[in-house]
């Protein structure tokens, strides 16, 4: 039974580690101190979430709200400073595609690195390789070191191995950026397919005319809290409205 | 809320226990990486295949290296130190294939998480299966060295018997300090990015202090002996390579301090698991 719950979690980043990454950089802060203080970016701030198994969640709110490092809290990447994480189910993450490739490798030994890491068996790999390779449309591009791949190419390469995967609980973070009409046209028949067959699927986006079609609830987050959680169309209304106030 | 004395004990020590449960649990996660096996160990065979992919001789470049090496520093070094060359390439090999190894394990284990670093920022994943990832790269590189040890051992008939097998508590140990290595410094060069090219410069000062490219005797014999026998490196080359160069098993003493070593190694990398391993990810 997938089952999703985050209880009071808060997530804090130190923003001046960049100063001190080297033992010679802190020694020499010891004696000569360029900040009285380090900067502390609460990103997410007392957060309760609690998803149960059929639901589709969409995660809305402005750049900066934290839908990012919520999602990355669900798969188990962030653990929260304080709070408690309670996740029962396969998760599969498809965030970001700029990383998270070996830059010599084939697309063909990518796929199969990214499938393993994703919890696939070596049987499975084999099994679904020539389909995944058949979505990506890369051709004989997939016998070619990932270092010479464009972003689009690589999301190609990423969507089609992290959806052969057969999830429980699908996290999404408003990953169609870079892909073409065509691609976006195929990977959307694929991802509503892949989305019948997750339990749980939390979707963060910002294209709020799609949302209500996809998720029937909507979280609104900013900076770091939940403003509202609800029926989507509600939810949608309600940050639409916060927006154009803010603009006058 | 009034604040009395007990009250603000009991928060104390709330955060006591928050923190023990955390390290306890960043140590269980440490030891259920071990059970995704399949994963690591592919990872790691690919890492290898990988780094020799574009040349010609592929992964046999690792024992061309090695062969050189001996070559030339056997050439040298014995006539220089007036070695027999047929008791000194083997006994130079093993020096050699164990130092790298160690050597290995502090440098490549450095960058162990900061490699993958997309990988533990986009999959869930316990980074402890990035760790048993180099381990399993470096310990393969050395097993294929260890290969032509094996063939110079044959051609140079270095006497091989039932001591022999003393080897293996040597290789058990020799393992496991290479994978706290691993572990202690891919947690601490993620934090501080010149962790392991200090380690580096230091292992490097201590390779000429260590008898790998001459042999203890030479410095027992002008009483300066202490200074072989203080260096914890020396005894576990030693519980390394008496067995195999002389078919017996190395002393007491080498074998003590080679379990001292890899125990108080043990805990410092528990002790990097329990207090790091959770934050590590924010530092990437």
């Amino acid at each position: 039974m997938a089952q999703l719950s985050v209880r009071g979690v808060v997530v804090e980043f130190k923003t001046d580690a960049y100063l001190r990454t080297t033992l010679k950089a802190t020694a020499l802060d010891v004696f000569w101190p360029r900040r009285a203080s380090s900067r502390t970016v609460r990103a997410l701030r007392e957060v309760s979430l609690d998803i149960g198994a059929g639901e589709r969640i969409g995660l809305i709110g402005p750049n900066g709200a934290g839908k990012t490092t919520l999602l990355k809290v669900m798969a188990g990447i962030y653990p929260p400073q304080r709070g408690e994480v309670h996740i029962e189910g396969r998760v599969c993450p498809l965030f970001e595609f700029a990383t998270g490739f070996e830059m010599d490798a084939t697309g063909w030994d990518n796929i199969r690195t990214r499938a393993l890491l994703l919890g696939m068996s070596a049987r499975q790999i084999e099994d679904k390789i020539e389909e995944i390779g058949r979505f990506t449309e890369l051709g004989e591009f997939l016998e070619v070191p990932v270092r010479c791949y464009s972003a689009g190419m690589l999301l190609r390469l990423t969507f089609a191995t992290s959806t052969a995967v057969e999830p429980e609980i699908l996290l999404l973070d408003e990953v169609m950026a870079a892909g073409d009409a065509s691609f976006i046209q195929r990977a959307r028949a694929r991802m509503d397919d892949m989305m019948e067959r997750a339990r749980i699927v939390v979707f963060a986006t910002h294209a709020l005319d799609l949302l209500p079609k996809i998720c029937e609830r909507a979280v609104w987050l900013d900076q770091g809290r939940i403003v509202l959680d609800g029926h989507t169309p509600d939810v949608v209304g309600a940050y639409l409205d916060d927006v154009e106030r803010r603009r006058d | 809320m009034v604040r009395t004395e007990d009250g603000s004990r009991a928060t104390e020590w709330d955060e006591v226990r928050a923190a023990c449960g955390s390290a306890v649990s960043s140590l269980r996660d440490a030891l259920a990486a071990v059970e995704l096996w399949r994963i690591w160990w592919r990872l790691g065979i690919q890492d290898l295949r990988l780094r020799f992919r574009r040349t010609v001789l592929g992964v046999g470049w690792i024992l061309v290296q090695l062969v050189v090496m001996i070559l030339a520093v056997g050439a040298v070094y014995g006539s220089l130190l007036g070695q027999d060359l047929h008791a000194f390439l083997p006994f130079l090999t093993v020096g050699l294939v164990v130092w790298s190894f160690l050597t290995a394990s502090i440098v490549e284990g450095g960058s162990a998480l900061i490699a993958s670093e997309g990988y533990i920022k986009q999959i869930g994943l316990s980074i402890h299966v990035y760790i048993l990832r180099c381990f399993v790269s470096v310990s393969i590189s050395a097993g294929i060295s260890f290969a032509a040890y094996a063939i110079l051992a044959a051609v140079y008939r270095v006497p091989v018997g039932s001591g022999t097998l003393w080897v293996i508590p040597g290789l058990v140990l020799l393992g496991l300090i290479g994978l706290f290595f691993i572990v202690i410094f891919a947690h601490l060069n993620a934090r501080f990015r010149d962790t392991a090219h200090l380690a580096g410069v230091g292992m490097q000062v201590l390779f000429y202090v260590t008898p790998v490219l001459w042999p203890a005797e030479m410095l027992r014999g002008r009483s300066l002996g202490w200074i072989v026998d203080v260096n914890p490196f020396y005894h576990l080359l030693e519980a390394v390579r008496q067995p195999l160069l002389s078919s017996r098993p190395a002393t007491f003493e080498n074998y003590v301090v080679g379990l001292v070593v890899a125990v108080c190694l043990g805990v410092a990398a528990s002790g990097v698991v329990a207090f790091y391993s959770r934050r590590i990810v924010f530092v990437l």
